[in-house]
């Protein structure tokens, strides 16, 4: 194995217990995963675990991916989707489209880019908002604006139709920028009464 | 298009043009050097697109090195797979060969079970008589001399 074979290629390898091929979709494919569990469930250490029962079955599972169906990433993101429903489910964290989701984000966890005073308080702004949107909603933004899938994928990956998508991450938006807005003019109140 | 219908573009797709749908690009770019509102509310949307950006998440640094070493179980291999191995085993010992053997004899057995149950439509060519003991009885009575009968 080079590194430089398809998924494709890669997950017929798998399907013949070849571990060199699982370590470089490991490789390959870890990132966004983890990245995305993080952004849903918003704790490290949950992270970790999802980020590993996702790679357990792409082992265990190699021979049920249908490349005609869908890209290897898509079918990863979407095991991680569920993963992460069944663990908020669990933890009795409420995944009802309308209902608010509290996700248990601690300081040390999120970090800005950015150390200036304004941007932390507008990152700590908007982690507060992104975590409490509604779980469809947040999902759907994190698929389309992080991931980079296009809407249909993300459908897909949530197993919503491509409208209820759209419709979840338009209100997404609509929500953070009302409160960043919402923000910026308490912060020019502030500023012109100084 | 209208402002509104602009506005369901932003929320939809973002502030980056290239997600746009390519069918509506043209009459967004019109708007967008036509109406000033329209400017401003991709400046907005710009603004939430970059704050959203500047959210980055922890390094996993010890992450990767647990997947890839976490203890990797049997696969759930498909029944056809596990079938054919079972019958085909990698090793060419002798003591194996009695699989594919009694898969080679399968269509055997079935047809002569089958055979038995079903005539499949063969007529019987016995002719009515019910055993070999009557079938013998009436091939005796034709070598009989007409003449030894009479009298």
């Amino acid at each position: 194995m080079t590194g430089e074979e398809t998924d494709e290629e890669l997950m017929l390898a798998v399907c013949d217990g070849d571990q060199s091929a699982y370590r470089i979709l490991v490789k390959r494919h870890l990132t966004s995963i983890s990245h995305y569990a993080f952004r849903l469930l918003g704790n490290q250490r949950d992270t970790e675990d999802i980020s590993q029962e996702v790679f357990l079955r792409l082992w265990t599972n190699a021979s049920k991916w249908q490349p005609e169906k869908a890209r290897l990433s898509t079918w990863l993101h979407r095991i991680a989707h569920n993963l992460c429903i069944d663990f908020m489910r669990k933890h009795g964290r409420t995944v009802i489209d309308d209902e608010p989701t509290k996700l248990d984000i601690r300081d040390e966890d999120y970090t800005s880019s950015e150390q200036e005073p304004d941007t932390d308080d507008r990152t700590q702004r908007l982690n507060s908002a992104l975590s409490t949107l509604p779980e469809n909603q947040r999902s759907a933004l994190m698929l389309c604006h992080y991931a980079g899938f296009s809407n249909k994928e993300a459908a897909a990956i949530m197993n919503v139709s491509v409208k209820a998508l759209e419709s979840n991450i338009a209100r997404a938006r609509r929500t953070l920028k009302d409160l960043l807005e919402e923000n910026d003019t308490m912060r020019g109140d502030t500023e012109t009464i100084g | 298009m209208t402002l509104d219908d602009f506005k369901h573009v932003l929320d939809t797709y973002g502030s980056s043009r290239n997600s746009w749908p390519q069918e509506i690009q043209d009459d967004c770019a019109k708007l967008l050097t036509e109406d000033a509102q329209a400017r401003a509310l991709l400046q907005s949307q710009h603004r939430l697109d970059a704050a959203l950006d500047s959210l980055t998440v922890p390094d996993f640094r010890d992450l990767e090195a647990h997947v890839m070493n976490q203890p990797l179980p049997p696969r759930d291999r498909a029944l056809v797979d596990r079938l054919v191995e079972w019958l085909l085993p990698d090793s060419t010992s002798l003591s194996e060969l009695w699989r594919p053997a009694m898969a080679a004899c399968v269509p055997l057995v079935f047809g002569i079970v089958l055979g038995n149950y079903f005539s499949f439509g063969v007529v019987d060519e016995t002719n009515g008589f019910e055993n070999w003991d009557d079938e013998l009885l009436m091939i005796s009575f034709a070598d009989v001399d007409q003449g030894q009968l009479e009298l």
